[in-house]
């Protein structure tokens, strides 16, 4: 085995260390949508129906509501049935496709630069998967089932293949069709992120399509035939309703503002009507522009990207940006170094950060470290460049070169140590300060109503902490069928589905209101709506000693 | 000739966005406004401060201690113009033509180094000029009396004759002698101009070094006229105690909490690199690099801005047309323009302007970070200068070529009327409340019926805070008269203050003296809609602002 070969295994073993160490202990425990996928893969396998027993859902699963894109739930039917339905078989995909994804990251950059001189491309491929591999961003996605996480796998599938095939093997330009279709299929940036992109790389490479033109046919045919569900789905009304409800444009505020400025103006000039100079600066065109900037600069502010990360500690440990703060530095060079030499492909870079934040700019939470992930590897290529560019000033230098090796070192270890203290943070303290996000407490309590629900008629469950059916689902590992016979399902107006009953498990927000039932019932509530008469049975507690659930009789 | 009358068609536009309205437009002096304007009152009246101190060099104010030169600049204008929000605003506004005009000399000074690129780069200076003196940036803070703004034009004053100085040596004592001003003037620029004057030393150590000893003076004189002020600002207790109140460093516990616990958890499982990792002195570095990074977000620079009184409505400090140049602005400076040592002069002047305010809480900070300007006009310039070059360079069509020049100017001209139109017709109807509207009409209202009460009582609870000093502010109130009633006991936030019939208190409606020989002045918190009101004033988009009530 050659050098780089060694190199490349040593960083492909990091990286699949770092996304499946203690993968099913840390995060503490499952978000919902985490107990969902896991749920659906699980009915899947069995009679391949969906939780609520569509047969082989290719547009959506209903889940929550909110219309997930189904291909995880597929891609997680197999490692279930390996190692059960616990929280290490609902996250194996994400850790196993982002550790592929460090791989492909070294093939993409290889294609990138292909034609840079000397072994340059050699070098950014190495560097850029091992900083993708060490990225707080891309191992945190990578340690609980993000389905985007999975998106950003097939998008850079779809663009090394694309790549390769505009490079002499035509035939895989099919294969970048299906990923980038898969991709649709996945997360819902995805499918903005992957269209623009398609459309970007067909312009510039059109005279080379041109000249293979079977190749180029037969991937659209297969991309659009496989994209039929999709736009099908999405020309729905609940898939508008979902957008409009995260679109800032619905925003009226913006619009009430923009007319009192023409009415102030009009007052000022002392005219009729608004003069067309006041109309046209403060169209609500140009507002929500100004609005939609806002959002697209978020999630490129300093203290997202280098300082805290994602203010939702779901994506991030709170203590370490995005990136690493070293990164800052080399990605300040990287991209200015990456204009000015133009080497490989390099316009590509630019283009795909820019497009990769368009969609997620468009809604109301940002930054959003989720909806931008489709921008990796890109930060990690620029900063690799960065780092090459300095490695090569120190080597003329003629100082700094005599002491090269210290330079070096002192570089590495610099990232090492920001390294450490992520990891020092993600394993020391993260799993503490934050159960409670990660929804601790339903696991165990699950486990106590297990073991004790024989003598019970009825198990009565707050909502209060956030759709508690599907851990029961999960943790009782309930038969699809009698789980769909049973169940009392409620649609609210906004296309949100809540479970009500299922067998003897009810969940409500206000328990105390089912109390009027028959028989011997079980209550489990959050500690502070805990009625004077309750008999306390057990209380659960978060790793950080709070209480969060509390199971009783009365 | 063509170049002086360019120069001076710029410095009149400079003018008449600075002095145009310059009364009315904020729609009210704040409190550090007032504070300014009375105390250099009461300096020229009787050479005391509202506390009765002898010429101070810093101002307890409101138990701020603002450093007092800006009062004393002020005086000669209050003198001439009468006490009143244009002559105490005059000042900033005056420096701030200044400043734009010394932006032009320092950027003339800097392409001296440059060689070739004649043609497009001849013109940097003028642009920077330009771009400057339409700045939203530089014009916000040149309307309002903030000493910051009078520092950046000692500061850029300073700098020309230290690049003067290197021809002739002795432009280097006018140069010290500007930098000391500065650190006279304001806080920040304590912290700022020690380090641009080290950063200057380096770059230009060669020639420094070749005047060897004729260098001494300049720097005696350096030391003779900042140490003082050092001195003063250590000394005072309470001047520190200011300083340390603005810093990151003021809320311990609360701060430290997280790290606190993280210390405890790793003592438990003797995790001695949690002892080096969870270490109050990172959590401290961590909080100062995202102050000073947070300078660097584009949504601060471009698109919200911050406080109200900070920028005009939807807007950032700088216009959003100016975005792409200032990127191409910075990859030409590092790759094109300019040889190596101005390069570092603009990039470590750049990135120096923020230290001040990295080390304060309230961040991003337009104020403390006033030393950014010129270095966004000097970058957005030369992307400017870049991109014409590079139009006149490829190979296209005439047509094409006037129309990107149509479009830049399309996007310049809508940009720069959005902000006239934001600024000089929106601001006061949006954000009167955030300047203290009000009081202007409220102290001339009851002063016409100050003769018909025993006493008047004026809340000074938020948003009607320090409000006995607009009201010596408004009515000027004779300084000596007051000074001899006992002047102003303490500055600090909601103590009881009186002068004449007036007595500044918190108004508590239910256990106040119901008599129609009380006349109370206070905000519709404080006042309820049902007493005898007998004024109401509104802020400028309608709402109440001050009510004028009888007691009975």
């Amino acid at each position: 085995m050659s050098g780089k070969n060694v190199l490349l295994v040593l960083i492909l073993v990091t990286a699949f260390f770092l996304r499946f160490y203690n993968l099913g202990q840390n995060p503490p425990s499952l978000t919902w949508d985490e107990a969902a996928w896991g749920y659906n893969a699980y009915s899947l396998g069995i009679d391949g129906r969906d939780e609520f027993g569509r047969f082989l859902p290719v547009d959506y699963l209903e889940s929550f509501g909110d219309y997930k894109p189904p291909v995880y739930a597929y891609l997680t039917i197999l490692p279930v049935k390996l190692f059960g339905l616990n929280e290490f078989a609902v996250r194996f995909a994400s850790a196993f496709f982002g550790g592929l994804t460090i791989a492909v990251t070294y093939f993409l950059c290889r294609e990138l630069f292909r034609k840079a001189k000397n072994d340059y491309g050699l070098k950014v491929s190495l560097l850029a998967s091992l900083f993708l591999a060490l990225s707080p961003w891309h191992i945190n996605l990578s340690r609980a089932a993000f389905e985007a996480n999975i998106a950003s796998f097939f998008i850079v599938l779809g663009v090394f293949l694309f790549l390769k095939a505009i490079n002499g093997r035509n035939w895989l330009l099919i294969f970048s069709g299906l990923s980038f279709a898969l991709s649709l299929y996945t997360f819902n940036t995805a499918r903005i992120v992957s269209p623009l992109l398609i459309i970007i790389m067909s312009a510039v490479f059109f005279k080379k399509l041109f000249s293979m033109k079977k190749e180029v046919i037969l991937a659209v045919i297969i991309a659009v035939i496989l994209s039929i569900p999709f736009f099908r789905f999405m020309i729905t009304p609940q898939a508008k309703l979902r957008f409009h409800e995260v679109n800032i444009f619905s925003d009226l505020s913006i619009i009430e503002r923009t007319n009192q400025e023409m009415e102030n103006d009009k007052k000022l000039t002392g005219l009729d009507s608004t003069p067309l100079w006041s109309r046209i600066i403060h169209n609500r065109r140009f507002a929500y522009f100004q609005e939609y900037l806002k959002h697209y600069f978020d999630n490129l502010s300093p203290s997202f990207l280098f300082i805290k990360g994602d203010g939702n500690p779901k994506f991030s440990t709170q203590d370490v940006g995005q990136l690493y703060i070293w990164d800052l530095p080399f990605l300040i060079i990287g991209f200015l170094v990456l204009i000015r030499e133009k080497r490989g492909y390099w316009w590509l870079i630019p283009v795909w950060l820019i497009i990769g934040i368009m969609p997620a700019a468009a809604a109301r939470e940002t930054p959003h470290a989720l909806r931008i992930e489709t921008v990796l590897p890109v930060f990690q290529i620029i900063i690799a460049v960065g780092v090459i560019k300095i490695i090569i000033l120190i080597n003329q230098h003629k100082l700094l070169s005599r002491y090269n090796k210290i330079a070096f070192t002192a570089i590495y270890f610099t990232l090492f140590v920001n390294f450490l203290y992520y990891l020092h943070g993600y394993y020391n303290h993260y799993p503490f300060e934050y159960s409670e996000q990660w929804q601790y407490g339903y696991k165990e309590a699950i486990q106590y109503v297990k073991s004790h629900e024989d003598k019970y008629d009825q198990i009565i469950v707050t909502t209060e902490l956030g759709r508690p059916y599907i851990y029961f689902l999960f943790y009782l590992k309930e038969n699809p069928k009698i789980y769909r016979e049973s169940a009392f399902f409620e649609r609210e107006v906004f296309g949100f589905v809540k479970v009500n009953q299922f067998k003897k498990f009810i969940f409500s927000r206000s328990i105390m209101q089912k109390s009027s039932l028959l028989g011997r019932k079980l209550f489990i509530d959050v500690p502070r709506s805990i009625p004077d008469n309750a008999k306390v049975l057990e209380t659960f507690k978060s790793l950080n000693n709070k209480p969060v659930l509390v199971a009783f009789e009365i | 000739m063509k170049d002086k009358i360019l120069i001076i068609i710029i410095i009149i536009l400079a003018l008449t966005l600075r002095f145009w309205q310059l009364g009315d437009i904020p729609p009210s002096p704040n409190w550090d406004e007032v504070s300014l304007g009375y105390n250099a009152y009461s300096i020229l009246e009787t050479g005391r401060d509202e506390f009765g101190s002898r010429f101070p060099l810093i101002l307890r104010s409101f138990d701020d201690y603002k450093p007092a030169f800006y009062a004393y600049l002020s005086i000669p204008f209050i003198k001439f113009f009468g006490l009143n929000t244009f002559s105490i605003r005059l000042p900033s506004a005056v420096f701030g033509v200044i400043a734009v005009f010394i932006a032009y000399l320092i950027i003339k000074e800097l392409i001296k180094e440059e060689q070739g690129a004649k043609s497009l780069s001849s013109y940097l200076p003028h642009l920077v000029c330009f771009l400057l003196a339409v700045s939203s940036w530089h014009i916000q803070f040149s309307r309002v009396a903030f000493e910051a703004n009078v520092a950046l034009t000692f500061n850029l004053l300073g700098l020309y004759f230290f690049l003067k100085g290197l021809l002739k040596r002795s432009f280097f004592f006018l140069s010290v002698f500007f930098f000391s001003l500065s650190i006279c003037l304001y806080q920040s620029e304590k912290v700022f101009v020690p380090i641009f004057l080290f950063i200057l030393i380096l770059l230009y150590r060669k020639e420094l070094v070749s005047l060897k000893k004729k260098i001494i003076w300049p720097i005696l004189l350096l030391f003779a006229l900042t140490l003082p002020f050092y001195w003063t600002t250590f000394t005072t207790p309470n001047a520190l105690l200011r300083a340390k109140g603005v810093s990151i460093f003021a809320d311990q516990t609360k701060f430290l909490a997280k790290t606190a616990e993280r210390i405890e958890r790793d003592n438990k499982e003797h995790n001695i690199l949690g002892k080096v990792f969870d270490n109050r002195r990172i959590t401290y570095a961590l909080a100062i690099a995202d102050s000073y990074f947070s300078h660097f977000n584009l949504n601060w620079l471009f698109v919200t801005g911050d406080l109200a009184r900070h920028q005009a409505p939807n807007m950032g400090h700088l216009s959003l047309w100016e975005l792409p140049f200032l990127f191409l602005g910075i990859y030409s400076l590092v790759f094109y323009f300019f040889p190596r040592r101005v390069k570092f002069l603009i990039v470590l002047w750049f990135f120096t302007a923020p230290i001040p305010a990295a080390i304060t809480t309230g961040v991003p900070h337009p104020v403390r970070t006033l030393n950014f300007l010129p270095t966004f006009q000097i970058l957005t310039a030369l992307g400017i200068v870049w991109f014409a070059l590079f139009i006149q360079k490829i190979n296209l069509n005439r047509i094409i070529k006037m129309a990107i020049g149509i479009l830049f100017m399309g996007a310049f001209i809508f940009n720069f009327l959005f902000y006239l139109d934001m600024y000089f017709v929106q601001y006061n109807y949006f954000n009167s409340e955030y300047w203290q509207y009000g009081y202007k009409e409220t102290v001339s209202y009851v002063k016409q019926i100050e003769k018909d009460y025993k006493q008047i009582i004026v809340g000074n609870d938020p948003p009607l805070e320090q409000s006995y000093m607009f009201f010596l502010f408004f009515s000027k109130y004779d300084p000596g008269q007051y000074l001899k009633e006992g002047g102003t006991k303490s500055g600090g936030f909601a103590e009881e203050n009186k002068f004449a019939k007036y007595t500044f208190r918190s108004i508590n409606w239910e256990k106040e003296t119901r008599s129609s020989e009380y006349l109370f002045v206070g905000s519709s918190k404080e006042i309820p809609s049902s007493a005898r009101i007998l004024k109401t004033i509104n802020y400028l988009n309608g709402q109440p602002a001050i009510y004028v009530a009888v007691g009975g």
